[in-house]
């Protein structure tokens, strides 16, 4: 890889990690407004994470080093992560950087440490929400590789930078099977980001609690890192899903003017669609654990669909 | 030339010595007999990955007459790439489980055993490569009948405990049924072609028989779904160094053979790979999900074969499928991906039960409910685990995650198939794929997070010890082989001469350690270094280890999940002291999970097999008038019947 490559990529990086947790506010401002409250300041996630890294940290006696190690190898996994998607400009890196399922395993080795690490200090809220965590992640993962199959199906390439490369210079809103995608997609970002319906990120009650259950034990700076880390994914499956259906403004030049412009273009529409998920779960009702696989099916559906279509055509 | 064949020839002496010697019961000093027949086990293992790694390099094909009496006995080896591979998957686990036997071997109970253990294992080890090296059909039955017999008596090793007799019955039957199966398949090509060569034959009549007999020969000794039920009774019956050998490679041997016949004897017909992938697929999906309900380690772990064996299927399907629609790329991939689990498979399922083994021989118990917290005692063995566990997951940057990448490739190259219909199926099985991997890394998140996490659950995980230097070393050979074949495994690829455009884990993993270091240094210098110790939060109750959650707990949501696959019947009685079902008196509820292939099929057929015998031994009545009667009507018969043809 060049230079200029490895500048492109560090630039979508760097713009994902800073803009993750502003991200993360705007949904909890929405949702607060929509509850009638005023809600915690936008910046208020970089705060939280300022506090955190001040804070001591606690570890519970029955802990091992899983606990310990888990934080890193989480913002390890996810930080590589995030060099696979392009949100500021589009080149053609090598080494399989941008490889969908390798993006998609990334993730699912923070989420196995992370399951272990619920497991690790022997409390019932942590290895319930492993449980379920590691349940919800098997059910839904058919439906996140059927809609990667269906965009590969759509677009002939298996590396995120061609797929949005080519969906840039697509007609808008004239590719139907994009738009099919984006259903099941927006289910898969749900549920990946541990939200309503799926799960509630604002509580610590055991009858609801997926993710949040893990971090119980966390505290201090590995907190932070757990915190920042999930707005990272979060991010991710936003530009995904950005990028698929909105792709506009996302450049391939690489001249400053033309990523400075894609980055504000991918902040407003990042933006739009926080404050979409944020209307969402606020008009939505947290389901029943064992009432999930229905809503999964929907997207099932959908992802299959986007196939058929392919296929038969 | 002569170099190498001999290595062939050396490996089969030692193996061979290593065989007799601990039989001989040389009375002074037994102990060195066994270590000096273990030291040959590993020599031989040695001599044999030494000549397949040559054969594979220099991409041969390599005639090794041993003995032939002029036709009839004819033991001639044939060794080419395929069989070399297999050959050196083979040797690698004897390997590490004959280092891992120094200790393990050790702890038996009684003298005489110690002495078989050491033998048989150099037996089994020699009959796998002999099968795999077979030049001929009749030599092929010999040695697999050969590795029957030595790993029946393993699965009988420990005859006096309950539950070893069902299990020796149980392989038995279905290992001696898969012989069958075979026999009639070889016989079908012998009486197309009247050689008992393994050879490429290029005309066939009754060739769907054929293949059917010797794919469901394979699949019963494979452990394919639904033939699999065996795998699940016999594994853990067998001591663990066994188990670790038997899963990791003799499910292998079945694969050998069935590629074998299918790539280069029979010729292939479209509907294979079809039928292949689909088995692979059933087998994979309900592998797994059988490996979640179960709680004994080693019984997990042999679902676990049933599912790696279904996804190395997968991957022999889909090969069959592209290279019938002249996809040649992708069925190299395909092909090259299966070839690849079953070396990972081999690596990280041994690894897995060498450990599980030590788990076991350390605290005595094989319900994962009775750890618990054994990372605090046994940090070599939780961490080997630990990379079998990352591993059979397919998380990156280890092996598997390698081989099941290059299957999802292979799937996700689909869209260039033309039949709109294949199309469809190759992406329904795609998304079971995916389920199968997802809840693979739920199931080993159980097994790890409930074996060594958290607080000892039972007196014997609380004082369990780390096992001997042994008994590590030997797994510490399939660990270190994990991670690299995952973190090198472009460059061994280009080694190799098979050039792709995968990516490349060497990159992936240095990225990943990089962010690991620069967010630990970062953190070291500006966040707050303190650190205290505490409680977990319990909700103010102390906490204890009937307090934490239970691997039964934790599949609980996927056992509700898939309801209908496991059957589950739920009873729950309830009595109350009025008329009205207020006032709650007492209760009982109890979950069952319902065996579906032994109680819908093992048994229906064994039940009718008894049946059919109860009345033909009623035929029986020990007068001779009576079976002189029987004479007379089957003479009688037999007249009638060339009367009415003639």
């Amino acid at each position: 890889m060049n230079p200029a490559q490895v500048l492109c990529i560090a630039i979508n990086a760097g713009l994902i990690l800073g803009i993750s947790p502003f991200f993360m506010g705007l949904v909890k401002k929405t949702k607060a407004l929509c509850q009638g409250r005023r809600g915690p300041p936008l910046m208020q996630p970089y705060y939280n994470l300022a506090k955190l890294l001040k804070k001591e940290r606690v570890y519970s006696g029955n802990s091992s080093v899983i606990m310990k190690a888990t934080p890193y190898i989480n913002m390890a996994a996810i930080t590589a992560a995030a060099l696979f998607i392009p949100v500021a400009c589009i080149t053609t890196p090598a080494y399989g950087l941008g490889n969908i399922i390798l993006f998609l395993y990334l993730l699912a080795l923070a989420k196995f440490f992370m399951a272990l690490a619920g497991l690790d200090a022997g409390s019932t809220f942590g290895g319930m929400s492993s449980s379920r965590e590691m349940s919800i992640s098997s059910i839904i993962e058919p439906i996140t590789i059927v809609v990667f199959a269906a965009l590969v199906y759509t677009l002939h390439t298996v590396n995120f930078y061609d797929m949005f490369s080519q969906t840039t210079i697509m007609q808008p809103f004239f590719q139907p099977e994009l738009l099919f995608i984006s259903i099941p997609l927006f289910i898969v970002l749900i549920v990946e980001t541990a939200r309503v319906p799926v799960d509630n990120p604002e509580t610590h009650l055991e009858l609801t609690m997926v993710h949040e259950g893990m971090l119980l034990e966390y505290s201090g700076r590995d907190l932070a890192f757990m915190e920042f880390s999930n707005s990272i994914k979060q991010t991710l499956f936003m530009a995904v899903l950005i990028n698929t259906i909105l792709p506009w403004g996302l450049s391939a030049e690489l001249t400053a003017p033309a990523i400075l412009f894609s980055a504000a273009a991918f902040l407003v529409k990042g933006a739009f669609l926080a404050v979409l998920m944020g209307l969402f779960e606020s008009a939505q009702a947290k389901v029943r654990l064992f009432a999930l696989p229905s809503l999964f099916a929907l997207a099932f559906f959908f992802s299959i669909l986007t196939v058929c279509l392919e296929v038969f055509s | 030339m002569i170099m190498f064949t001999s290595l062939f020839y050396l490996g089969i002496f030692l193996s061979l010595l290593g065989f007799v010697l601990p039989l001989l019961r040389l009375e002074n000093n037994r102990k060195a007999h066994r270590t000096f027949s273990y030291s040959l086990s590993i020599l031989s293992s040695v001599s044999f990955l030494a000549f397949s790694a040559l054969v594979f390099l220099k991409k041969g094909e390599y005639l090794i007459p041993v003995y032939s009496n002029a036709g009839l006995i004819d033991f001639t080896f044939y060794v080419d790439q395929l069989s070399a591979f297999f050959i050196a998957v083979i040797s690698v686990v004897s390997l590490s489980s004959a280092v891992y036997s120094f200790g393990y071997g050790e702890h038996l109970s009684h003298e005489r055993r110690k002495d078989y253990m050491a033998s048989l294992l150099n037996l089994f080890a020699l009959s796998m490569v002999l099968v795999v090296a077979s030049y001929n059909t009749l030599e092929f039955i010999f040695f697999w009948e050969l590795l029957s017999m030595s790993s029946f008596l393993f699965v009988l090793f420990e005859y006096g405990k309950p539950g070893t007799r069902k299990a020796g019955l149980y392989y038995f039957i279905m290992t001696q049924l898969s012989t069958m199966f075979l026999l009639l398949g070889f016989f079908g090509i012998y009486a197309n072609t009247g050689s008992f060569n393994i050879q490429p034959v290029t005309s066939l009549q009754n060739l769907t028989l054929i293949f059917l007999s010797l794919f469901i020969g394979f699949s019963i000794k494979a452990g394919v779904v639904p033939f699999h039920k065996w795998l699940p009774y016999a594994h853990p019956a067998a001591p663990s160094n066994i188990s670790a050998m038997m899963s990791g490679v003799m499910l292998k041997v079945a694969i050998y053979g069935l590629m074998r016949f299918t790539l280069t004897v029979l010729p292939q017909e479209r509907w294979w790979g079809v039928l292949i992938l689909v088995a692979g697929t059933v087998s994979a999906i309900l592998g797994v999900i059988y490996a979640l309900k179960e709680h004994d380690i080693k019984r997990l772990l042999a679902y676990h074969s049933i599912e790696n064996i279904g996804i190395i299927l997968i991957g022999f399907g889909l090969y069959l499928i592209y290279s019938a629609n002249d996809l040649n790329e992708l069925a190299i991939l395909a092909l090259a991906a299966a070839l690849f689990h079953t070396l990972n498979h081999a690596l990280f399922k041994s690894l897995l039960f060498l450990t599980a083994g030590s788990v076991v021989s350390a605290t005595g118990k094989h319900n994962i409910e009775e750890y618990g917290g054994l990372i605090k005692t046994m940090p070599y063995t939780a961490a080997l685990f630990l990379i079998g566990a990352v591993s059979i997951s397919g998380l990156p940057p280890f092996n598997g995650f390698v081989s099941e990448l290059m299957l999802f490739q292979a799937f996700l190259g689909s869209y260039l198939i033309q039949d709109p219909l294949l199309k469809s199926l190759v992406v329904l099985c795609l998304s079971g794929f995916a389920l199968t991997s997802a809840l693979a890394a739920a199931c080993f998140v159980k097994a790890f997070g409930i074996t060594f996490l958290a607080v000892p659950r039972s007196e014997s995980a609380r004082d369990a010890k780390e096992v001997g230097k042994c008994m590590i070393a030997g797994a510490v050979i399939p660990a270190v082989l994990c991670i690299v074949l995952g973190v090198f495994s472009l460059q061994i690829f280009s080694l190799m001469g098979y050039r792709t455009d995968l990516p490349d884990m060497l990159v992936i993993g240095i990225i990943m350690s990089l962010f690991y270091a620069i967010t630990y240094l970062v953190l070291k210098n500006t966040a707050a270094n303190k650190v205290r110790a505490g409680e977990t939060w319990g909700c103010g109750t102390p906490l204890s280890s009937r307090t934490e959650y239970t691997a039964s707990g934790f599949s609980q949501p996927i056992v509700r999940f898939f309801k209908d696959i496991y059957q589950t019947r739920e009873v729950n009685e309830r009595r109350f002291y009025d008329k009205q079902n207020t006032l709650f008196k007492e209760g009982a509820g109890e979950i069952h999970l319902m065996k579906f292939f032994e109680e819908k099929l093992y048994d229906p057929v064994a039940r009718s097999i008894n049946y059919l015998s109860i009345k033909v031994s009623a035929l029986e009545n020990w007068s001779l008038d009576t079976y002189v009667l029987y004479a007379f009507l089957a003479v009688l018969a037999t007249v009638a019947y060339v009367g009415w043809i003639a």
